[in-house]
């Protein structure tokens, strides 16, 4: 009896890979087998933006640090916990800061809420610049490389962008001076520092107006931006053969 | 007979094969023995395991270290030092030193087409996936670092205690834009000045301007951040005053 019902218990994950459901949504069996190892990439959804197999070398993590991963882990978690926040929070000057208030003192978890969507804006702000460092010093914006290279510079640019609209939402003292600080620097722009100033604020001071426009920027149009671009940014180092490696035997002629 | 005309007998030298759609063949051809390990489990597994250390570590942080609230926000009394997120006070550091438009939007701009610019700039193809392409290419991005953080935190000692404007504050233009113009094009120049002995190729010369850039980056930063007290003064960490730190 117990031999037997043990036997069931050994069959058992083999029977789970082998029914209809299972094979109707992996497709394929576990992937212990070379032929499952394709198949799991390419029936994903989730993993077919990664080829089936990776150079050995670019899995050194002395290599990359995993830095490009990091930013972007750091990028889902903070669009995950960004979107729990906006059910709670309303972008107006007199209702913004007793929100956040209320996160630390009856929203629960609120505080851990909070807390993580500021760490991992700020480690995602350093992860995005030294994973910049590393792919210089590694020499991967080289051809066929380079226009890549460039939608990093601007990933990084939207990264501070996000960073900064999100850092007003808070509507404190630190936060409304910073911004105050901020944006005094874009108004010093030549020529049309004020219409550049104007634009960012909607009025003369930091005020309601901002505290709108920085939101809606912070929720909507930068993360989708950002979004946009990363998609861009994996499809191709796909087509560009993966991460930089060394050169092959052979050095490819322009 | 040409590959596409079983499919279009109406073209005949229209060609359907995929090689002639890309010119050339997939990235993958001719280079060399693979080396390659199938991404599953290799890079999945490291990747679960990079998502479970991060979301660990960020829960480490948030439980033990609570994000600053300070008073509600009043456009009436403001903050001293009034600082920008700490990624932007490289940017404040520069505005003690030059004009505004020079300091917040110039320079910055002038950084980012540098960096945009780069692939452009070096077109070989050797060195690629090397950390520093190599020995000289290191040594030579710790002679830019040994260049850059002393100079710069001269200027902005000499700045500070003894000052261009107590020299020639008149007319606006020579503290504002001819003196910091004039002193970073000298860094510019004199950084390829120390390292032209080493004989660089363009990768090298480019290796010692980006190193310049990101420790430039890092030090305006930290001095920004742990170095400015009540209005923007150099100050010790230690003698900051209460919330100003600007995370």
């Amino acid at each position: 009896m117990i031999s037997r019902l043990r036997q069931r218990f050994r069959q058992l994950p083999d029977q789970v890979l082998r029914s209809s459901l299972w094979r109707s949504i992996f497709r394929q069996g576990y992937p212990d087998t070379d032929e499952n190892r394709v198949l799991v990439v390419m029936n994903s959804f989730f993993l077919h933006f990664h080829p089936v197999k990776v150079k050995a070398n670019t899995l050194r993590s002395t290599y990359t640090f995993g830095l490009g991963l990091i930013s972007l882990f750091l990028f889902i978690i903070l669009v995950v916990g960004g979107a729990v926040l906006t059910f709670l929070y309303l972008p107006t000057t007199d209702r913004a800061y007793i929100f956040i208030q209320e996160l630390h003192t009856s929203v629960p978890f609120g505080a851990l809420l909070r807390n993580s969507h500021r760490w991992a804006a700020h480690l995602m702000v350093l992860a995005v610049f030294l994973h910049m460092a590393r792919v210089f010093y590694t020499g991967g914006y080289k051809h066929p490389r380079e226009f890549n290279w460039v939608i990093g510079v601007l990933l990084l640019v939207i990264t501070f962008l996000l960073s900064f609209t999100g850092y007003l939402l808070v509507w404190d003292q630190l936060s409304f001076w910073a911004i105050t600080v901020g944006t005094n620097m874009a108004g010093a722009t030549p020529f049309i520092g004020e219409q550049v100033r104007g634009f960012l604020l909607g009025a003369e001071e930091v005020g309601g107006e901002a505290l709108l426009r920085f939101y809606v920027l912070h929720i909507v149009l930068l993360p989708s931006l950002l979004a946009l671009l990363l998609g861009v940014h994996f499809w191709r180092i796909r087509k560009d053969g993966g991460l930089s490696a060394p050169a092959p035997v052979e050095e490819e002629t322009k | 007979m040409k590959a596409g005309d079983e499919f279009s007998p109406q073209r005949p030298g229209k060609d359907y094969g995929l090689v002639a759609v890309m010119g050339r063949t997939t990235p993958m051809v001719d280079k060399g023995p693979e080396g390659t390990l199938p991404s599953w489990p290799h890079l999945f597994v490291r990747e679960a395991l990079l998502f479970l250390g991060i979301s660990a570590l960020l829960l480490l942080m948030s439980i033990l270290i609570s994000a600053p609230l300070r008073e509600a926000a009043n456009p009436n009394m403001s903050e001293n030092p009034a600082k920008a997120p700490w990624y932007f006070l490289n940017l404040q550091e520069l505005l003690l030193h030059m004009n505004p438009a020079l300091a917040g939007v110039i320079v910055p701009t002038i950084a980012l087409i540098f960096l945009m610019t780069i692939p452009y700039i070096d077109r070989s193809l050797k060195d690629v996936g090397v950390w520093f392409s190599g020995h000289k290419g290191k040594l030579i991005a710790l002679w830019s670092t040994a260049y850059t953080v002393p100079l710069l935190i001269g200027l902005i000692v000499f700045n500070e205690y003894i000052r261009v404007r107590s020299f020639i504050s008149e007319p606006e233009i020579i503290p504002g834009w001819i003196i910091p113009i004039g002193i970073m094009g000298l860094l510019s120049v004199g950084l390829y000045a120390i390292i032209r002995p080493l004989r660089p190729n363009t990768r090298e010369v480019l290796t010692a301007y980006f190193t310049a850039f990101v420790v430039t980056w890092f030090l305006l930063t930290i001095i920004g951040t742990f170095f400015r007290g009540l209005g923007m003064h150099l100050t010790l960490p230690w003698d900051l005053p209460p919330g100003a730190l600007s995370f």
